[in-house]
């Protein structure tokens, strides 16, 4: 037995007119391949509800559900035979390896949403992850807001120097960098339009 | 010196958004996906993307698995 875990993704769509019961007769079924061999749910979520750019067995939308898990590679067939026995709900589903570092924080991304549903009052009791959240990946962004800035902005005048002479002796630098930096951390627009005009 | 010759073949210089830019190549990301197929959905060629090979090998096969799972169209006549 050579075989090591890995971690895979798989991305199923399902019928947009999916009833709730039949949606989690087929979920349910997933957890336990995972489970028969050891293996581990990183994440277990509806991705999204889109159009689809063409049609699936004569349907124009679909719910995506995302599936993150670390098993042997075996466990991916079972899931797949799964999914494909009930080929008319499932329109399709394709399991890809992903990164470990993607999966891992995937996972902390996952638990850190379940842990803010679980302290909101009305947390919806849609798929909670059997999972524990992870309490630790939040602390971080808390302990963040130190600023050991003890200049008071109002009081103290900002010598005028420094302002006027940073501004004129970067621009005419050199023009051409800030072009392409401001393209390199454009907006989707900006780069759509650049991507547009290359026909 | 730059002579008219030179001028003639200049062209700006490209380089990998890839490799430069905090971006991911992930089939999911159907936006980013789209922004490298051409008006009648062909995946767009390396000498348009700038793309360095690998992240064109990565990103070709990202557009087809955003393809499969019915994110991105093949072509125009679906």
């Amino acid at each position: 037995m050579a075989l090591k875990p890995n971690y895979y993704e798989t991305l199923y769509v399902v019928r947009p007119d999916l009833k709730e019961d039949e949606l989690s007769k087929i979920q349910s079924k997933l957890p336990e391949f995972i489970a028969a061999h050891d293996g581990e749910i990183m994440k277990s979520d509806k991705w999204a509800e889109r159009e689809l750019a063409y049609e699936i067995q004569d349907h124009k939308r679909g719910v995506f559900y995302v599936l993150i898990f670390k098993a042997l590679p075996t466990v991916t067939r079972d899931i797949e035979k799964h999914l494909r026995f009930y080929n008319t709900d499932v329109l399709r589903f394709m399991t890809v390896k992903i990164n470990e570092e993607v999966a891992v924080r995937e996972k902390n991304a996952a638990a850190e949403r379940s842990a803010a549903e679980h302290a909101a009052p009305e947390a919806p009791a849609e798929s909670v992850p059997s999972e524990e959240p992870k309490p630790e990946a939040v602390q971080p962004e808390t302990a963040q807001p130190e600023t050991p800035q003890d200049k008071t902005p109002e009081g103290t005048v900002v010598q005028p120097e420094t302002q006027e002479q940073e501004t004129p002796s970067e621009e005419p630098a050199e023009p051409k960098e800030a072009e392409a930096a401001t393209e390199v951390q454009g907006t989707p627009e900006t780069t759509a339009e650049e991507e547009g005009g290359k026909e | 010196m730059e002579s008219p010759r030179d001028r003639r073949y200049f062209a700006k210089k490209k380089i990998c958004r890839f490799c430069t830019e905090p971006l991911e190549i992930d089939y999911k990301n159907v936006d980013l996906m789209s922004r490298f197929i051409t008006d009648r959905k062909k995946i767009v060629p390396r000498r348009n993307s700038g793309l360095c090979a690998y992240h064109q090998r990565q990103l070709a096969s990202a557009i087809k698995r955003t393809r499969y799972m019915g994110l991105l169209p093949y072509t125009v006549l679906h």
